[in-house]
């Protein structure tokens, strides 16, 4: 073997190695092994398919859309926000502003996609669940689905629902979901019953 | 006896890694720190650094029968100890006389194995021992503390090393022609300066291979979670791909330095490969273990005969290299420890961000989701410091039955979110031991300019009048 052969063999064989070890690493995504990004809160985010019904489906809707716009507003991920508020003992009021804002701007979305429910299915539901006079509860089940769907837009039960909604209490419950559905079906529920109040005052 | 006293010399190199693939269940059942279980580590490699060159002063080898016995002695004596500390502060203490005792072992086993089967068969057996101990010590650390515990580590050598002392005393002295029959071996008086651009370089590769050999073994048991007799049989590619580079070498026929200098680019190449997994599947550390293996089988052997080559007194340029690279191995854990826990803590955030991002969108029932959460939570608050373990998590959620698939893939998806934070936080630590290995390419460059320069015929040399 001559001198340079002898020279440039094995740092050949060596670089070749290099270069191909590491370059099928990299094409099969090596250099993408990382964990998942979360996505900017800012951006659109395909809707998430809820497995519940109802009500609970319904909140679980508005709370991930209303994460999301609150943690946009104030300029972090949907992810850290959550994480932040499951670890703070008191939520800022920027947090409180933002998420009551965010839930009021996530019905607006869901009432513009036709994504809403009709108000009748959740009056019912609410008032399995609500504490209120026998006779009051009988006479609202007693009215027709589509007078309740008609007096009662279901935006507007919602919004009103959100501006009862004691956030913060909710944010302190947020890792007990009895908690969670005793704060949320009482603000529904007097939505409703403020709602058809309001329309009543409208109508004499 | 020249087996006992090799095994030995691979014995007391083995045992600088030896303890890697042990030290999470050291963790454990010491009650100890991470910072503390580093030390076992740190302490064997730094005190092995620092004495081996004062256990091969002239007074010291003059005696190698005595000095092997001695140190043999020790280090087996040490080794028991190791085995029977009943905590952490007294396991360092052993592993520091372990070291003594090894220092004076690999001294005088150099000398002894040289006076059993000559200069060349004895130098190479014992530089072939040490690069096999070196590689091979955390796969046999691994298979030990799976198959009984991490004590087995310890207790597993003390008969070797046992059985090495009388095989010490056993070999007969070199005798000079003019010395008493039975007086200590007495070299030439010559005293020839250390090599410091071999040695510095294999310090350097030697901080790099710590990558390798601690980092990678750390990735698999603590990262990845795998077994480590698992994790052991893994790193075993690096030994045999480390027999390779002989066979490799002797069909190329490099020159010495280009020989070290593909070494270490190996090593450097295999470094990047580990930085850049695809996956967590073992499968994508083989290449660039193999790359690694050949590179330290390459450079390792080849810098410390160099270092050694015609230099007296032997032992002393012996013991430098052991030196270097013990020590180099003490800087490349001081240099990565650091980096590789300050990832680890940085990746804390976006593993726990794209965990929760996967229970928010995960198709499960919303109690479902935060019944998970909260014990999500309560793993991830109890095991912090280390990579949890998430399956407690999933064991304790009440799920109905068509949605347990969402929820083993569910657990699945969190287990590799984990997988690519770890992996994640190991990267920079696999670089900058890549940066070492070609640090040490760089030096084995210098060196080869700096020869050429001073071997070069000065014109006096050469007669030629200015």
């Amino acid at each position: 073997m001559n001198a340079g052969v002898r020279i440039a063999a094995l740092p050949a064989v060596a670089l070749a190695l290099v270069v191909g070890v590491a370059g099928v690493q990299v094409a099969a995504g090596g250099g993408d092994f990382r964990p998942l990004a979360p996505a900017d809160a800012c951006d659109d985010r395909p809707g998430t398919t809820s497995r519940a019904e109802g009500i609970a489906g319904l909140t679980e809707q508005l709370v991930l859309r209303g994460v999301d716009d609150a943690a946009c507003t104030l300029g972090v991920s949907r992810e850290a926000l959550t994480l932040e508020l499951a670890q703070q003992d008191e939520p800022t009021d920027a947090q409180v502003d933002a998420l009551r804002d965010g839930l009021r701007t996530a019905v607006g979305e869901l009432a513009e996609e036709d994504l809403l429910p009709p108000s009748s299915s959740l009056v019912d539901e609410a008032l399995d669940g609500a504490d209120i006079n026998r006779f009051l509860a009988a006479g609202i089940r007693a009215l027709p689905d589509s007078v309740i769907d008609d007096a009662l837009p279901t935006e507007d039960v919602l919004t009103r629902a959100v501006d009862e909604l004691d956030v913060r209490a909710i944010l302190s419950d947020l890792d007990d979901a009895d908690a969670l559905r005793d704060e949320v079906e009482p603000a529904v529920m007097q939505a409703v019953r403020d709602e058809l109040l309001d329309r009543l005052r409208n109508l004499v | 006896m020249g087996l006992l006293l090799t095994v030995t010399v691979g014995l007391v190199l083995a045992d600088s890694a030896i303890v890697t693939l042990a030290l999470p269940e050291m963790l454990q059942e010491l009650d100890a720190s991470v910072a503390q279980v580093a030390w076992v580590l740190i302490s064997y490699n730094l005190v092995l650094g620092a004495l081996a060159v004062p256990a091969a002063l002239r007074r010291v080898r003059a005696h190698p029968r005595a000095l092997a016995a001695i140190g043999i002695a020790v280090f087996a004596g040490a080794s028991a100890w190791c085995a029977a500390a009943p905590t952490i502060e007294v396991l360092i203490a052993a592993r520091c006389v372990q070291a003594l005792g090894g220092a004076f072992a690999l001294v005088g086993a150099l000398e002894l194995l040289v006076a059993r089967m000559g200069e060349r068969r004895g130098v190479a057996a014992w530089v072939t021992a040490g690069v096999v101990g070196t590689a091979a010590g955390p796969v046999a650390g691994g298979l030990l503390t799976e198959a009984i515990s991490w004590q087995a580590i310890f207790i597993a050598q003390v008969p070797f090393a046992a059985l090495a002392v009388p095989a010490a005393l056993l070999v007969r002295e070199p005798v000079p022609a003019d010395g008493p029959a039975d007086g200590p071996v007495e070299e030439p008086d010559v005293a020839h300066r250390p090599v410091v651009g071999h040695n510095v370089t294999l310090g350097l590769l030697s901080a790099a291979l710590t990558a390798a050999l601690f980092l990678l073994v750390l990735l698999l048991v603590e990262g990845w979670r795998h077994s480590p007799a698992l994790a052991a049989l893994t790193v075993s590619v690096i030994p045999v791909a480390a027999l390779v580079a002989r066979p490799l070498a002797r069909w190329l026929q490099p020159p010495p330095d280009v020989e070290v200098a593909a070494g270490c680019l190996l090593v450097a190449g295999g470094l990047v490969g580990l930085a850049l997994p695809p996956s967590a599947d073992l499968i994508w550390t083989v290449a660039p273990q193999a790359l690694i293996g050949l590179g330290l089988g390459l450079s390792v052997d080849q810098l410390t005969y160099r270092a050694m080559e015609g230099r007296r007194p032997r032992a002393r340029h012996a013991a430098w290299t052991i030196s270097s690279r013990h020590l180099g191995v003490v800087v490349g854990l001081a240099i990565l420890t650091p980096v590789f826990t300050a990832d680890l803590l940085d990746a804390e955030e976006p593993a726990t961000e794209a965990i929760a991002s996967l229970v928010i969108d995960a198709p499960l029932q919303p109690d479902d989701k935060i019944a998970l959460a909260r014990a999500l939570g309560a793993e991830l608050t109890g095991q912090r410091g280390q990579v949890p373990e998430l399956s407690g998590a999933f064991a304790s959620l009440d799920v109905a039955p068509e949605d347990r698939a969402a929820v083993d893939d569910l657990e699945g998806d969190l287990d590799d979110q984990l997988d690519r934070a770890v992996s994640l936080a190991f990267r920079d630590s696999y670089l900058v031991g890549a940066g070492l290995a070609l640090a040490a390419m760089v030096t084995v460059g210098a060196g080869a300019v700096v020869r050429t320069a001073r071997d070069r015929p000065r014109p006096a040399d050469l007669g030629v009048a200015r």
